[in-house]
C-alpha cells in the first residue's frame, strides 16, 4: 500500500467545498489557523480538519468551535403504521414550544450542551400531533428539522465532478450550463488520457479545461485558444492542481496565432547588454512572456492534436474551419453548446465537410432519485438543461474512384463477354487451322480482347473522381446495394 | 506481440501511422465497424470489394481507402474504448457511453487510480477504465463465468491492456474480492451487488476516501443494496439515471402557404385546368354577398371597418405632411393599406396581373428528430462514499478528555 498523496488529504491554502446540513455548499480557501463561519450552523477551526483525509463529516459540538468526526446513524426502514393524515389539520399550535424556547434550545446547542439530534428530539416530543403523522411524514419531519439544527458539515474535495456540481447549482451560466453527465460524455468522446495533446476553445470559464487536465494527470498538453485580454479559466483555480498539472495547460490568443508584422522580439526592442536594474528585469519579463507565446505557437503549428474541443460563444463552424487542419486523423472533434439549436447549422456543415465523419448531435438526460429504504422515488424536481454535444471524427479525405454506375457496369460486362467470345473463337480457329502463319483476322481479335480487359480500369478512370461532398451519396449507394 | 501494439487502446500511437501488426477499426458505416489486425499478406473482403492490408500500411489513421473494385470505401480508424463499445461481440448486456461516462466521473477516475470491477461481462467498461487510469493505475476485474474470462483475457492481451488489468475468475458474492486495503473505487454490476458490499468495504484503502457505484436494472435490487451500504457505513448514497438522446438533424424545406398556392396555380395554368374567369367572378361575388350579410348583423364589425378606414386616412395625411419625401413612402403606405381595404375573400383571390412563378426556393430550416424508439432505461446508478478511518480520537475519548479538562479547571 502506497503512502497517501498530498491530494488525498485536506491541505491548508487550498479550495474546499463545505457541505452544510441544509445541503448548501460553501466554497472556501482553507487558511491555517483561521476560523470558518458556517452561519447559523456555527464556526469551526480550520486546523481541526487540515491534514485529515478527505471523506469524513464533522460535528461542531461546543462554543469553542470544537469539532469531532461525525458518524451518521444508519437510515432505518420506515415501518408502515395505521396512521394516516385524516386527523391532521393545519394548526400552528401543534408545536408546544414557543419561538423563544426554540431560540433557547438553539443557543444551548451552540454552547455544546445539546446536540442537533437532541434538539430535534425535543421538537418532536413537544409536537402535539407527531404521533399521528404517517411514518413517512414523521421521517420527513425529522429530516427537515435535522437540516436546520444539526451542526454537521462535510469538507468536499474539489474534483471535476464536485466542482461542476457546485457551479451547476450555484451559477450554471458561468459554465454555460454544462452539467456533469454532459461533461463526462465529452471526456469519453474526447478519449482524453495521460499524455495526449488537445486543442481546446473553452468559454465555460475553464470547466472543460479543468476536467481534461484532471484526466491527463500532468502528462501531455492542452492548448487553449482565447479571445480578449486573458484566458478566463477561473474554474482551474478551484481544482487545487499541482504545478505539474498546471504546466500542461498552455494558452494562445487568437490574435497572436500569427506573429503580427510589427511585433518585435525583446531582443529586437532592446539591446540586453546595455540594460541594468529595472530595465533588465523588465526585459526578462518580456522575454519570458514572449517565449511562452512562441512556445504555444509552436505547439499549434506542429499540429497532430489528439482532439479538438470547442465550447465557444462564437459560431462553431468558424472555429472548426480554422482549427481542423491541426487535428490528426481518426481523432475526435467535439462541439459543446448550451442549446441544441445553436449546433444544428454546425451539424449540417459537418455533414458537408469531407474531413469529418459521422457527426452526431446528442443531449443527455439525468434524473436523481431519493433513495431511502421503502421511500425510493425520483426527486420532485430535476434538471432541465445540461447542454448538447456535437461529435465527429476527423478523417483524411482522399479521392476514391467512384463506383461504376449500373450502365457503365453493364457496358463493361457486355464488352468483356464479347471479348471472351472472340477469344474462344480465336482459340477454336487456332486449334482448327493448322496453318503456321496467324490469320490477320486473329490479330485484330487479340486487340479487341486486350482493350476489353483494360476496359474496366478505363471505365472507372473515366467516371469522375468523387468530389468532396459526395461521400454520403456514395455511402447511400453502397447501402442500397 | 511487437512493441508497436503496446497499450493500443490506452494510448495513441506517436506517429499515427498504420504498420504491420497494428490494430485498425474499419469504418464501413455507422452500424458496421470491424476491428482487424494488419497482416501484410491478408486482405479484408466485403461485398463492396477487397481491401489489402498491405495497402493500409504506411497510411495515417483516419484515411479514407477505396476498395479494389472502386465500389466502396472504408475509413481506417484508431481503436479507442468508445469504438470498442460499438464493435465488441456481446456476451452479456453491456454498458454504454452515458453510464460509463457518468460512473467514471463520479468514481473520480484518473491516471494512477486503483479500481475493482465486477463482473467483467463483455469488457466494454473495462477498456474505458484501463484507458483512464493509465499509467500507474490498475484495474482488478472479476467474472464468475469461465468462458467470458477466457475471451476477455485474450482481448485485454490483444488490446495491449495486460499490464493495466488483472482478470480473475471468481464468484465475488460468495468468496469476496480477496483484496484488502487496496483500491480507490469499486464498481459492481452483479445480480446481487449487496452480497459483495462487505468485501468491497475491506478492499478499499482504509486511510482515504473511496467511491463505490453499483449498477442494477431493478429498483428492488437498489433497495437491498442501499440497506447493505448503510449497514457497512457508506455515506452520501445517491441514485441517478442517465440517458443520451441521439438527435437526427434534418433540413426541412418549408414554403409559405402563398408560395405553395402560387406553385399550384402555375401548374394549373399549365394544365389549362384553371377555373374559367366567369366562374371565378361569380364565386367572388357570392363570397362578398355572404360577408356583407353576416357583417351587418353586428355593429362591432362596422366600427372596425370604419376604424380601419380612419387609420388609413391618417396614414395618407402623414404622407402629405411629409411632403415630397420619396416614392418609398408611397409604396409602404399602399401596402399597409391593402389588407384592410381588401375583403376577406380577396385574400384568397390571386392578383391576375402577376405571372405565377413555377419554381420557388423554400426556406431551409434545420430541425432535429428523435428516433421513434430509443433507450428508456439502462440501469439505476447507485453511488456511495467510503469514509476513511479517522486518526482523531473517538467520540467518547474526546468527551472524556473534555470532561477531564473541565474537572481540572
Amino acid at each position: 500500500m502506497a503512502a497517501l498523496n498530498p491530494t488525498d488529504i485536506i491541505n491548508a491554502g487550498e479550495h474546499v467545498f463545505i457541505k452544510m446540513p441544509s445541503d448548501n455548499v460553501k466554497c472556501i480557501v482553507l487558511k491555517a489557523g483561521s476560523s470558518v463561519s458556517l452561519g447559523k450552523f456555527g464556526t469551526f477551526k480550520a486546523n481541526d480538519i487540515i491534514g485529515h483525509a478527505w471523506g469524513n463529516s464533522y460535528e461542531i459540538y461546543d462554543r469553542d468551535s470544537k469539532t469531532r468526526v461525525y458518524h451518521p446513524e444508519g437510515i432505518s426502514e420506515v415501518e408502515e403504521t395505521a396512521n394516516n393524515n385524516r386527523e391532521i389539520v393545519d394548526d400552528p399550535t401543534s408545536q408546544k414550544l414557543t419561538l423563544d424556547d426554540i431560540k433557547a434550545l438553539k443557543s444551548e446547542g451552540l454552547k455544546g450542551e445539546l446536540t442537533g439530534e437532541e434538539i430535534v428530539n425535543k421538537l418532536k416530543e413537544s409536537h402535539a400531533t407527531f404521533d399521528k403523522k404517517t411514518a413517512y411524514s414523521q421521517a420527513k419531519y425529522l429530516q427537515k428539522k435535522g437540516k436546520k439544527f444539526h451542526k454537521v458539515f462535510t469538507p468536499i474535495k474539489p474534483t471535476a465532478y464536485s466542482v461542476n456540481e457546485y457551479f451547476y447549482v450555484k451559477n450554471p451560466s458561468k459554465i454555460r450550463d454544462i452539467r456533469m453527465d454532459t461533461l463526462s460524455q465529452l471526456l469519453s468522446y474526447s478519449n482524453v488520457h495521460s499524455g495526449c495533446k488537445l486543442l481546446v476553445v473553452d468559454d465555460t470559464q475553464g470547466m472543460i479545461v479543468s476536467a481534461l487536465a484532471e484526466r491527463m494527470g500532468g502528462k501531455g498538453t492542452i492548448l487553449g485558444l482565447y479571445d480578449g485580454d486573458n484566458p478566463h479559466y477561473d474554474i482551474v483555480k478551484y481544482m487545487n492542481f499541482n504545478q505539474e498539472i498546471l504546466d500542461t495547460i498552455k494558452v494562445l490568443s487568437w490574435l497572436r496565432i500569427h506573429r503580427p508584422t510589427d511585433e518585435k522580439t525583446p531582443d529586437e526592442m532592446q539591446d540586453v547588454t546595455q540594460l541594468t536594474g529595472k530595465d533588465l528585469e523588465g526585459y526578462h519579463r518580456r522575454l519570458k512572456a514572449y517565449n511562452i507565446v512562441e512556445e504555444s505557437r509552436k505547439t499549434l503549428f506542429e499540429g497532430n492534436f489528439d482532439a479538438l474541443i470547442v465550447a465557444s460563444q462564437y459560431q462553431p463552424e468558424s472555429i472548426l474551419e480554422k482549427l481542423l487542419p491541426y487535428v490528426a486523423g481518426s481523432r475526435p472533434v467535439i462541439v459543446y453548446h448550451g442549446t441544441k439549436e445553436a449546433l444544428l447549422e454546425t451539424s449540417t456543415w459537418m455533414r458537408r465537410c469531407p474531413n469529418l465523419l459521422a457527426p452526431q448531435l446528442t443531449e443527455s438526460w439525468l434524473r436523481k432519485s431519493q433513495v431511502l429504504p421503502g421511500r425510493t422515488h425520483p426527486e420532485m424536481s430535476t434538471w432541465g438543461t445540461g447542454g448538447s454535444l456535437l461529435t465527429a471524427t476527423k478523417v483524411i479525405d482522399q479521392p476514391v474512384q467512384a463506383a461504376l454506375t449500373k450502365r457503365e457496369r453493364l457496358a463493361m460486362e457486355k464488352k468483356n463477354a464479347e471479348a471472351k467470345r472472340l477469344k474462344r473463337a480465336r482459340e477454336e480457329a487456332e486449334s482448327a487451322a493448322s496453318s503456321p502463319a496467324p490469320a490477320p483476322a486473329a490479330a485484330s481479335v487479340e486487340d479487341v480482347a486486350d482493350e476489353a480487359v483494360g476496359g474496366k480500369e478505363e471505365g472507372s478512370a473515366s467516371t469522375t473522381v468523387m468530389d468532396d461532398g459526395d461521400e454520403s451519396r456514395s455511402i447511400k449507394r453502397a447501402k442500397q446495394e | 506481440m511487437s512493441l508497436a501494439t503496446k497499450h493500443t487502446f490506452a494510448t495513441y500511437k506517436k506517429n499515427n501511422t498504420i504498420e504491420n501488426g497494428d490494430l485498425v477499426v474499419l469504418y464501413l458505416s455507422k452500424e458496421n465497424l470491424i476491428l482487424i489486425r494488419i497482416q501484410e499478406d491478408q486482405e479484408f473482403c466485403c461485398k463492396f470489394g477487397n481491401y489489402k492490408h498491405a495497402d493500409m500500411v504506411g497510411l495515417q489513421y483516419g484515411t479514407k481507402l477505396g476498395s479494389n473494385t472502386g465500389r466502396g470505401f472504408v475509413f481506417l480508424l484508431y481503436p479507442t474504448p468508445e469504438l470498442w463499445t460499438l464493435i465488441l461481440p456481446h456476451r452479456t448486456q453491456i454498458l454504454y457511453i452515458a453510464d460509463i461516462s457518468l460512473i467514471m466521473s463520479y468514481l473520480d477516475l484518473k491516471p494512477g487510480k486503483v479500481m475493482i470491477e465486477s463482473g467483467t461481462g463483455s469488457g466494454s467498461f473495462s477498456h474505458s477504465i484501463a484507458r483512464t487510469i493509465a499509467p500507474g493505475g490498475h484495474l482488478y476485474t472479476f467474472e464468475y463465468h469461465q468462458e467470458r474470462v477466457a475471451v476477455a483475457t485474450k482481448e485485454f492481451e490483444e488490446h495491449g491492456l495486460e499490464g493495466l488489468v488483472t482478470i480473475e475468475c471468481r464468484d465475488v458474492c460468495k468468496n469476496g474480492f480477496g483484496l484488502i486495503n487496496k483500491v480507490d473505487a469499486v464498481f459492481l454490476d452483479l445480480p446481487a451487488p449487496w452480497e459483495a458490499v462487505a468485501s468491497a468495504k475491506q478492499a478499499f484503502r482504509q486511510d482515504k476516501i473511496g467511491k463505490i457505484c453499483t449498477f442494477s436494472p431493478c429498483i428492488e435490487q437498489i433497495s437491498k443494496t442501499v440497506t447493505a451500504l448503510t449497514e457497512q457505513g457508506f455515506v452520501d448514497i445517491q441514485m441517478y439515471e442517465c440517458l443520451i438522446r441521439f438527435n437526427e438533424v434534418r433540413i426541412l424545406q418549408i414554403s409559405t402557404l402563398d408560395e405553395a398556392l402560387e406553385m399550384e396555380r402555375a401548374s394549373e395554368k399549365k394544365r389549362k385546368r384553371a377555373l374559367p374567369r366567369v366562374l371565378r367572378e361569380s364565386f367572388k361575388n357570392r363570397l362578398q354577398q355572404h360577408e356583407q350579410g353576416s357583417g351587418s348583423n353586428t355593429d362591432h364589425d362596422q366600427e372596425d371597418m370604419e376604424g380601419e378606414e380612419k387609420g388609413e386616412s391618417t396614414v395618407k395625411k402623414t404622407r402629405v405632411d411629409d411632403g415630397d419625401h420619396s416614392s418609398q413612402g408611397t409604396s409602404t403606405s399602399s401596402t399597409v393599406g391593402t389588407p384592410s381595404s381588401r375583403s376577406y375573400a380577396d385574400v384568397f383571390i390571386p392578383d391576375d396581373s402577376a405571372e405565377p412563378r413555377e419554381s420557388i426556393e423554400p426556406k431551409n430550416v434545420a430541425v432535429t428528430r428523435l428516433p421513434v424508439e430509443q433507450r428508456g432505461h439502462t440501469s439505476y446508478l447507485l453511488f456511495a462514499t467510503f469514509t476513511p478511518a479517522t486518526q482523531q480520537p473517538s467520540l467518547t475519548e474526546r468527551n472524556k478528555a473534555g470532561a477531564a479538562i473541565t474537572a481540572s479547571k
